[in-house]
């Protein structure tokens, strides 16, 4: 089957909504394999997990009896405690009734504030609500990846969609290239579910889920946000409204370009040197912001030094908000709030300082050889 | 890159949080570094695991910030993690050598403009540079050291196309280009055409080096001699570790294709020392490479051996001897280098010395 994704599909929104995958792309990686017992492919498809099997044709309607639930997950999640297996298949059926009415180009009012990767910091992800305020409070946008890195990705995923089902005007949650099947089966989050629920059971229902994410979102017309970056398929944000996001991630066309591309000091499209993945130049970006009359780009995906970081004379900014990255690399983090009147003001800060986890590594000196 | 010429911060408010932050992670870090002492009286000492006859301490602990181990009971734990404007300089002496390592975060916006646009032109820079990390093995005597660094292992990245692809590249470029001959003057609204399609950019995106350290003279005094060893009976004994650091000097996910990174870490002990720097690098479903270097220095005898190795095998060669022994999650074996090191065939060993 050749999926060709960039034939413009039916509005994802009206549209009845079922995960897709391209069978060329190999969910187990080890096409000369025989299938290892946890690997069966029958595992890894989508919608295993039967989190959107009895999905709703309107959205949620929050009742006395749900927001009772959600705050009682929500306060118990703020204690840095993973909830139940019920208790999360419970939510991301409510979270799929959310999610599934979003449409791929959010639409948002300001103020907002607009928030990079988390990677699994959850102290950190407190921290960041501290620093801009609470939620319910001041409207929130995630720019996604929430999980992989961090020791504490299944707390940091589920307080955020619990956040989302209860406040679903107040909070966005974008789509990172991390929010996918086959990247959180390398850096950590299959790993974590599994260590923490003893199967995989809780990966696949938030991996299914993670199909459901908007990829986009607009603030005011104005400001663009998305995980990674520009595609050369992409030229109107209407051209955005017109794909099918309910898949995994694809290894490449329009939806794996926004989640995966980076800015370059290069002009025009450049291909990384790796051999897959577009970089795109200042030229590039000024032509979109052009065309889509936005004043800026904003996106996350790369760590940077300060928490933030201008490129394209302004034409794109990058936030990231994992301070001290991996928990090693003594970066700070940063989030931007926009007023208003479109006033833009960069928030920065460090890591949360927790008694009882020192900040020292204290890797036990080994007789390595 | 553009990009990370930020304009000045804002901020009132924060700064306060900042600095108290700051100072409340530094006195934690301070605090933790005093290993627990024994409570003096009551308590009688506790018999030493190790039942060597007691030597004199003849080692000096050189910084301050990491306390004299009153023989010793405690090793010089290494460090902070990198976090903050911290900055860990522990060192030890004995007899004429004198070990020091270095610990600071990532280079700042300023710093890598500077390492790009002048240190190392020409190289896309990994997205982690631990550039301000040393470890220093310095002999005053005879007025040698060998540091490990992080810019002069990046000099040694060729800039040249490595001829390395992710997994997926044919399938990504081939789309590509049937996309732009089929679709014909429709098609990509942003003009990518098939020149575009072309890496212009040409450098090991892999940061492989083959970094064996920095000696201070011009001209080594490494002498080739692939017929010595490293004393694996001497290194096995668990002699007390005096000083010990471990620490990153680059690192790249590769676009979250993998990872590269260069690691060291030290172990001193009364008689001997033991610095291992390793290059790994996984790209998911194409190949693993450990190249390892060590050096090891015997303090009376004063001499120094250096031995270089390089591993490598195919991704789904290496995977397949790890499907042997059962596991839950197949591929965490594969973010383990000493793992991979022991299951990936050598391809190449190097032995130097040095006898002052």
């Amino acid at each position: 089957m050749d999926t060709d994704l960039d034939v413009p599909m039916q509005d994802a929104v009206t549209e009845q909504l079922t995960p897709t995958v391209s069978e060329d792309m190999d969910l187990n990686n080890n096409s000369s394999d025989n299938n290892a017992e946890e690997f069966s492919v029958d595992d890894l498809k989508p919608g295993s997990s039967g989190i959107a099997d009895h999905k709703s044709s309107k959205p949620l309607e929050l009742n006395n009896t749900n927001i009772n639930q959600l705050d009682q997950w929500i306060e118990h999640l703020s204690k840095c405690e993973p909830l139940s297996e019920d208790d999360v298949a419970r939510l991301c059926k409510m979270a799929v009734d959310v999610l599934q009415f979003e449409e791929n180009v959010k639409p948002i009012n300001v103020p907002v504030t607009i928030c990079g990767d988390v990677h699994g910091q959850f102290h950190d992800l407190l921290e960041l609500f501290k620093i801009g305020g609470p939620c319910p409070d001041t409207n929130y946008l995630f720019m996604g990846d929430y999980v992989d890195r961090g020791y504490y990705s299944v707390e940091t995923v589920s307080y955020l969609v619990a956040m989302k089902v209860r406040y679903p005007h107040r909070i966005t949650i974008l789509r990172g290239n991390h929010e996918s099947r086959q990247i959180t089966q390398v850096y950590g989050f299959y790993d974590e579910c599994l260590r923490k629920y003893g199967s995989a059971n809780v990966w696949k229902m938030f991996t299914d889920l993670f199909d459901y994410f908007p990829i986009t979102a607009l603030v005011d017309n104005k400001i663009f946000c998305l995980h990674g970056g520009l595609s050369p398929m992409i030229e109107t944000i209407d051209q955005v409204r017109e794909l099918n996001r309910i898949q995994e991630v694809p290894h490449e066309g329009p939806m794996c370009d926004l989640l995966w591309s980076d800015p370059d000091d290069r002009g025009g499209w450049g291909i990384s040197p790796r051999g897959a993945g577009f970089t795109f130049g200042q030229d590039v970006s000024e032509q979109f912001n052009h065309t889509n009359d936005l004043s800026l780009i904003a996106r996350a995906h790369q760590l940077v030094m300060e928490g933030y970081a201008w490129s394209h004379q302004q034409n794109v900014v990058t936030i990231f908000s994992a301070p001290n990255y991996c928990y090693r690399c003594g970066n700070q983090a940063a989030i931007m709030e926009v007023d208003e009147n479109h006033n833009r003001q960069f928030l920065q800060y460090d890591p949360s300082v927790r008694p009882g986890e020192p900040s020292v590594s204290r890797k036990t000196p080994d007789y390595f050889l | 890159m553009s990009k990370r010429n930020t304009p000045p911060l804002r901020s009132s408010g924060i700064n306060t949080i900042q600095i108290n932050a700051a100072r409340e992670m530094h006195a934690q870090t301070v605090r933790a570094r005093r290993m627990p002492m024994p409570t003096s009286g009551i308590t009688t000492p506790s018999v030493q695991p190790t039942a060597a006859p007691a030597t004199p301490p003849r080692h000096i602990c050189n910084n301050p910030n990491n306390p004299q181990c009153l023989h010793c009971g405690s090793v010089i734990i290494p460090s902070p993690r990198a976090t903050l404007p911290l900055e860990d300089n522990p060192s030890i002496s004995i007899n004429d050598w004198t070990i020091s390592s270095r610990k600071k975060p990532i280079l700042n916006s300023q710093e890598l403009d500077i390492w790009e646009n002048e240190k190392l032109k020409g190289l896309t820079l990994p997205e982690m540079i631990f550039g301000n990390n040393y470890i220093r093995i310095e002999n005053s005597k005879q007025h040698w050291s060998i540091e490990f660094n992080a810019l002069d292992a990046l000099k040694e990245v060729q800039l040249q196309d490595s001829g390395i692809r992710v997994a997926y590249s044919n399938d990504w470029i081939n789309s590509k280009k049937r996309q732009n001959s089929t679709n014909g003057a429709q098609r990509f609204t942003n003009d990518v055409n098939d020149d575009s399609l072309n890496i212009i950019h040409k450098y090991d995106w892999t940061y492989t080096t083959r970094y064996k350290g920095t000696e201070s003279s011009p001209e080594s005094k490494f002498r080739l001699d692939n017929d010595q060893k490293l004393p694996l009976d001497k290194l096995a004994v668990h002699d007390k570790i005096l000083f010990y650091d471990d620490m990153i000097l680059f690192e790249d996910e590769l676009a979250d294709n993998g990872i590269s990174i260069l690691n060291v870490k030290i172990r001193v002990m009364n008689e001997r020392l033991l610095l291992l720097s390793r290059f790994f690098l996984r790209v998911d479903d194409v190949l693993v490479r450990v190249y390892d270097t060590r050096i090891y220095v015997e303090f009376d005898e004063n001499v120094v051996i250096r031995e270089s190795k390089e591993f490598e095998g195919k991704y789904q060669d290496v995977l397949a001897k790890h499907r042997l022994s059962q596991s839950h999650d197949p591929k965490a074996a594969l973010r383990d280098s000493n793992w991979v090191a022991q299951n990936t065939p050598m391809i190449k060993r190097q032995c130097e010395i040095i006898q002052f």
